[in-house]
């Protein structure tokens, strides 16, 4: 392994750790576990970096990740409730994370709260876009669905943010 | 263009991620239509409290450090280790150039850290752990010598400070020694010893106080990290991690020794 593989690794990838572990943060809820699964996903990208060319090392990255998510979820996390990654399954969210008003006691744990309570596959998607600002093409390589399918998903997840947040209005579903 | 087909592309429209045609005749609907404009600003709404309201988070120190650490070992290694003690001989050429580049990146960032605040001469000293604590995640900057049998690491130190730190082993209370290094503090040859809690680092900083009288401790926290100074029995000691206060104020209770 060369040398200026590590640099070239470091320049076009590393970068991105933050939007990585943003990502697991939303996806995994522990922190300990996201730190687990980024760290698992930068090592799978390192040994797979001869395959990835020029382009995008973000989207790239987080391809791995979300990848890395998963599989940490599945071999970790069996006991918990499971998380559906059906293609337009309409998951029940872990009910850890619905939110409770009693214990809300600002905005943005309001916001944090409803967007855990989403089903996997939407919240994966409002984070891509929201919080990531991936394009809808990006996402649709990350999540590997048609860009009709990211279109579909974010406007669902958004949706239902807006009826959660909205002044206890119960107005889309 | 239909209300329902307005709203379809909504999204998209407020994500410009419509083609220039079809936003031109979005548009168009929308200055006719108030409840599809209304949908659009509640979609806008929404959008922006996300981006807005939702934390982005920051890659802690010591995962990038463990990240940095793994890319130099060999692909040999079926698992990530936690944290590279030593990295092997063909690994420590690459090493170098790599730590370079953090202890830019992790020092520099220090540096704006250090130059921001302005407290007493007393918060220098803070500053100088802080720093060491920082420059200790770098690969390759954690143990000089790495073990987790305070029989190795105790008497590591002779010779090579100015006094005898103790090193209990607190693994069966979930802190594994890793080992000790020598750092240089306030003008000090300074044992550090070195725990970890999961993946966190502790660094147990070490000298002879030149004030013998005790001090309650102090607890501070500074750019993610906490850290707890306390004077006792002679000994300066400081306590930095970025481990949650109160498992490292438990740990503190375990190091520190009583009076």
């Amino acid at each position: 392994m060369a040398e200026d593989t590590v640099e070239r690794f470091e320049r076009q990838v590393l970068p991105y750790l933050d939007d990585a572990y943003t990502l697991a943060r939303y996806l995994l809820h522990d922190e300990h576990d996201a730190q687990d699964a980024v760290q698992d996903a930068a090592l799978r990208a390192f040994r797979h970096f001869g395959s990835f060319r020029q382009g995008d090392g973000r989207a790239w990255l987080l391809t791995i990740v979300r990848n890395s998510c998963y599989d940490w979820h599945k071999s970790h996390r069996m006991d918990r409730a499971t998380v559906s990654l059906g293609d337009d399954a309409e998951a029940v969210a872990d009910p850890r994370y619905i939110a409770d008003p009693a214990v809300q006691s600002s905005d943005r744990e309001r916001v944090r709260a409803a967007v855990d309570a989403l089903p996997a596959e939407l919240r994966e998607i409002i984070v891509l876009r929201e919080l990531n600002d991936l394009s809808y093409r990006e996402i649709a390589a990350v999540v590997g669905v048609p860009i009709g399918t990211v279109m579909s998903r974010l406007s669902r997840g958004r949706e239902r943010l807006a009826a959660a947040l909205g002044d206890d209005s119960r107005r889309a579903g | 263009m239909t209300c329902a087909d307005c709203q379809k592309s909504l999204g998209a429209l407020i994500d410009g991620e419509l083609p220039a045609g079809e936003a031109a005749r979005v548009e168009e609907h929308l200055a006719n239509c108030p409840e599809c404009a209304a949908a659009r600003q509640r979609l806008l709404d929404t959008s922006a409290r996300l981006k807005g309201e939702l934390v982005r988070y920051k890659a802690p120190d010591v995962l990038k450090a463990r990240i940095r650490a793994t890319l130099t070992e060999p692909a040999h290694e079926d698992k990530p280790r936690p944290i590279a003690l030593h990295p092997t001989r063909s690994a420590r050429r690459w090493v170098r150039p790599l730590a370079a580049a953090g202890v830019i990146a992790i020092v520099s960032s220090g540096l704006t850290f250090v130059a921001m605040r302005d407290r007493a001469p007393a918060n220098a000293v803070q500053n100088e752990v802080l720093a060491s604590h920082i420059r200790s995640l770098i690969p390759g900057h954690l143990t000089d010598v790495a073990s987790n049998d305070q029989h190795n690491v105790k008497p590591w130190f002779n010779g090579r400070v100015n006094l005898s730190p103790d090193v209990p082993r607190l693994d069966s209370v979930g802190f594994p020694l890793v080992g000790g290094r020598v750092d240089y503090i306030d003008g000090h040859n300074v044992a550090t010893i070195v725990y970890t809690r999961r993946q966190h680092v502790i660094n147990v900083f070490v000298w002879p106080a030149t004030d013998l009288s005790n001090s309650a401790p102090e607890i501070s926290g500074a750019n993610g990290y906490n850290i707890i100074h306390v004077r006792r029995r002679g000994e300066e000691i400081w306590v930095v991690s970025d481990l949650n206060l109160a498992e490292l104020r438990t740990f503190s209770a375990l190091v520190i020794p009583r009076d």
